[in-house]
């Protein structure tokens, strides 16, 4: 470990405040390129700091034991670590406070990783600057940290699940199964989901319903649970511990009392497509969706039965039905539930193979869907188990499976791999072998990945009999018009040579997308979505089944495609995470809510109208303001537009983060670019492009406030006031924020200032505004490299103009 | 669901849904329409013809899609209007 010897400044602060500093090499994560025993002398000459070392690992027992030594001996009031993310160690370094005996909101976190030794792996001498500039602003900030006493508030022990496919009927017996309510809310009619649809499982070829139906049946009886299906969430509010949910029961227009005789079924007149069979099957517009249905109660589709609005013209089902359940008059119902956390199991959409235009789907009739071959060859499926070709109801002699249609595609499709689909075609291959073993078989693939256990066997199995591979997908498929046989006609990359294979049926094997109606869940529950369109976990490693929002949990397909065994063993995590939520039974909040200074409030409302929780109650006849401290989130929004200074924002005040922006600009401010990131999105995001390498200028300085909302106009003056280069505002993307629609103020508030710019003939494009995904490294990268040119063509003349015209303005 | 539905049902032909046959005993109309009105299926319309009473009585428009509801029959005030079971090939 190499230490720098500690050093004293010259003489004693006269405050009592005495700051340590802690800098952190992570091996050679930080080190490698930022002189860190540099930064730790350069941090033992700032104001206030008593002491500052350096080490190897700081978050390691030993690194927090030293700290916690050294809190005692040289009584520190201040911590200050420079390390990584405070996404990642901030509650670690926060616990060794309390630990030592210090409040927890005395500690700053300096991010010389992600933000500074990630991003700029070969500039040593510049990272290292930079790192001091970061160092100083986390000591000018903790010079003005407060210690925070945090609320508790209770967790109600009963939680919802959304979605009851597999994932969602795990999570829920889990967690119904420890003892908690469980309140199970699926959007069809039964729940079940996709894995009910599949004929057999991979790698053990379970049959797929046989295993599911019994977790199906606990899941309907269990006393601990509340089953709505045929009903959606509307509406979440509250926070961690106390949501509030609104759920649309639709009416089933068939009441409990329904045996599933299937009496009023046959006597039906109107029939459709059977969703379940992926149309290959017929249902009446009353119907159970499958035999194996929870609930088995039978369900009236509205919108193809004959009878509409209040006019009864057809009652065959009326009368067919002995017990008489069938009630016309059922009104769609919405429930309050009361819930503290929330699983979210919505599961994933299949791809849908008709906009590749060269394999024909919906054109040939013999080339079918995995999802379509999965019902072909179920014994209760449409064909009784049979394999049949829709064009002439035979059985194939040789059929084709073409992989990855709709993964790992740069033009059409995702770029992602679904994870799942070479297994099932493995699977399903051998499926057909089971039965008709003369069947020619081939798989078209890109690359076969049997990485899960016993996939490598199964794999092995299907090579031995007789199961053909061959690497490099058709380019196109042609149909011949006699026999409805298909032309597959490409390339063999393996062996370089041109193949055209004449197969009886072609099944294309549809990769995993995310549901389309995914921006509904995302929005009620304020999570984040990846690139992929996947909900993103609260940290991909250590906490992947968390979400940026407290006391809600991901589990299944929701998250990114995965086969059963993974949709189970997520949902088992999350039900655990949720209960030690629940068995706690109370948990603390961040003291980041405002406090309000009464005498200078004038009670203009002004605050509670951008204010996106409705947590500030303003009253003008008695002149009160309330803060409603339990429907706050924290944004810093009312503070932001506060315009006498009236509400101050804990651990976000606005002294704290002006001394960030005088320590950012102390030195070469025209050359650098002040960053102001939301902590969910953009600050997330930036971590990202760090934790992927992504190389970028060292010229910026970020300061993280928990909302872009928080970001007041002051603030952006004073930065240009202290003759900074370009400035950028950044947060999650508009109608993604975290705190609803707190951006919206951001936006705002930045076009009066560009407005303001070029009233007083200053260059607005110094002041840019961005909005980042938490996934979106690459593209807070390339935004830095574009200001960068900015602030090179700054002229210096332009920054005293700036300078001088800012200071006479700003209010 | 993305993937939209799209394929012939392969028990399309099996499905056996009722078959109805109209009868409209033309100058007992006069000529209300409620049978037009509420028929589910549409399967009648206004005919150019007058009754006795000088109204135009319903006609069959598409017979085949008739599926024996019967609700003609109980909305007409003045019994003008039944159906009955189609006689049909096969056994429906």
């Amino acid at each position: 470990m190499t230490e720098t010897p500690t050093q004293y400044p010259d003489s004693e602060p006269s405050d009592g405040i005495r700051i340590g500093v802690y800098v952190c090499h992570c091996g050679l994560n930080i080190a490698g390129s930022v002189d860190c025993e540099e930064v730790a002398k350069f941090a033992a000459a700032l104001p206030h700091v008593v002491i500052a070392k350096d080490n190897r690992y700081t978050c390691s027992d030993q690194g927090q034991e030293l700290i916690k030594q050294d809190i005692k001996e040289h009584k520190l009031n201040r911590l200050v670590v420079a390390s990584c993310s405070p996404r990642l160690h901030e509650p670690t370094f926060r616990r060794t406070c309390e630990e030592a005996g210090l409040n927890k909101y005395l500690f700053e976190m300096a991010n010389i990783r992600e933000h500074c030794s990630w991003v700029h792996l070969h500039e040593k001498g510049k990272a290292t600057e930079k790192a001091k500039d970061l160092v100083r602003m986390a000591v000018a900030k903790a010079t003005l940290l407060e210690p925070q006493e945090e609320n508790v508030v209770p967790i109600l022990r009963k939680t919802l699940v959304i979605g009851g496919g597999v994932a969602g009927i795990q999570a829920a017996l889990d967690l119904a199964d420890t003892g908690y309510k469980v309140y199970l809310v699926e959007k069809e009619p039964s729940i079940g989901g996709r894995m009910a649809q599949i004929d057999k499982t991979f790698p053990t070829m379970d049959c797929s319903i046989c295993i599911l139906a019994p977790k199906m049946s606990d899941t309907g009886r269990h006393p601990n649970i509340e089953l709505l299906t045929n009903s959606e969430v509307e509406d979440v509010k509250g926070y961690i511990g106390n949501f509030k949910v609104q759920v649309l029961k639709k009416p089933r227009f068939v009441a409990d009392e329904c045996t599933a005789c299937g009496d009023c079924s046959k006597e039906c007149p109107v029939t459709t497509p059977n969703e379940f069979d992926i149309g290959l099957a017929t249902r009446r517009a009353i119907y159970t969706p499958f035999a194996q249905a929870v609930p088995s109660t039978y369900i009236i589709d509205r919108d193809l039965c004959l009878n509409k609005e209040n006019v009864i013209t057809c009652d065959k089902c009326l009368k067919a039905c002995e017990r008489e359940a069938i009630d016309f008059e059922m009104k769609p119902e919405t429930v309050e539930l009361e819930v503290g956390t929330i699983v979210v199991a919505t599961g994933a959409d299949v791809y849908d193979p008709a906009s590749l235009v060269e394999y024909g789907y919906k054109k040939f009739p013999n080339v079918i869907t995995s999802l379509e071959f999965e019902r072909l060859i179920n014994a209760g499926g449409p064909s009784g188990g049979h394999l049949l070709r829709p064009s002439d109801m035979k059985i194939p002699k040789s059929v084709a499976f073409i992989q990855c249609v709709g993964s790992r595609s740069e033009k059409d499709g995702h770029l992602y791999c679904s994870n799942v689909c070479c297994m099932n075609t493995i699977k399903d291959s051998l499926l057909i072998k089971e039965h008709w073993p003369e069947t020619r078989i081939y798989v078209f693939y890109v690359d076969i990945r049997a990485y899960g256990k016993g996939f490598e066997d199964l794999f092995k199995r299907a090579k031995k009999d007789g199961v053909l591979f061959i690497r490099g997908l058709p380019a196109e498929i042609i149909e011949d018009r006699k026999t409805n046989n298909l032309w597959l006609i490409g390339e063999n990359t393996l062996q370089k040579e041109l193949y055209k294979i004449n197969p009886e049926m072609v099944i294309l094997s549809i990769g995993i997308e995310p549901r389309q109606d995914s921006d509904v869940i995302q929005r009620l529950l304020t999570l984040s979505r990846t690139s992929d369109g996947f909900f993103m976990e609260a940290h991909p490693k250590l906490r992947p089944v968390d979400t940026p929002t407290g006391g809600v949990f991901l589990a299944g397909c929701a998250e990114s495609p995965k086969d059963i065994k993974d949709s189970v063993t997520q949902a088992s995590a999350a039900s655990a995470r949720a209960g030690i939520l629940m068995a706690q039974g109370k948990v603390t909040v961040e003291a980041i809510t405002p406090r309000l200074l009464a005498e200078k409030c004038q009670v203009c409302g002004l605050c509670a109208r951008v204010c996106p929780y409705n947590a500030i109650a303003v009253d003008k006849e008695t002149k009160r303001v309330d803060l409603i401290e339990a429907a706050c989130a924290g944004c810093g929004t009312c503070g932001a537009e506060c315009p006498f200074e009236a509400l101050t924002m804990r651990h976000f005040t606005d002294e704290q983060i002006l001394a960030q922006i005088e320590a950012a600009t102390e030195q070469d401010a025209d050359k650098k670019i002040v960053a102001f990131c939301c902590n969910w999105c953009s600050y997330a995001g930036a971590d990202f492009a760090g934790v992927s390498r992504m190389q970028y200028p060292t010229n910026v300085r970020i300061i993280r406030t928990m909302c872009s909302g928080r970001v007041a106009p002051k603030f952006i003056e004073h930065t240009f006031a202290r003759g900074v280069g370009a400035i950028l505002v950044s947060g999650c993307h508009l109608g993604d924020c975290h705190y609803l629609n707190a951006n919206y103020q951001t936006q705002k508030r930045i076009e009066k200032l560009w407005k303001k710019m070029e009233r007083l003939g200053l260059d607005k494009n110094r002041l840019q505004l961005a909005w980042f995904t938490a996934a979106e490294g690459e593209k807070f990268a390339s935004k830095i490299k574009e200001m960068q040119s900015i602030v090179d063509s700054v002229t210096l003349d332009e920054i005293e103009k700036s300078k001088v015209i800012v200071k006479r303005t700003a209010r | 669901m993305p993937l939209r539905l799209w394929r012939k049902p392969l028990d399309s032909e099996k499905i056996k849904i009722p078959e109805g046959e109209v009868h409209v005993l033309k100058d007992r109309c006069k000529g209300c329409g409620f049978c037009i009105e509420f028929c589910p299926k549409e399967v009648l319309e206004q005919s150019e013809e007058f009754n006795i009473k000088g109204v135009h009585p319903p006609q069959v428009k598409e017979e085949t899609v008739c599926i024996l509801c019967s609700f003609c029959e109980a909305v007409c005030p003045d019994f003008a209007i039944f159906s009955v079971k189609k006689d049909c090939k096969g056994g429906c």
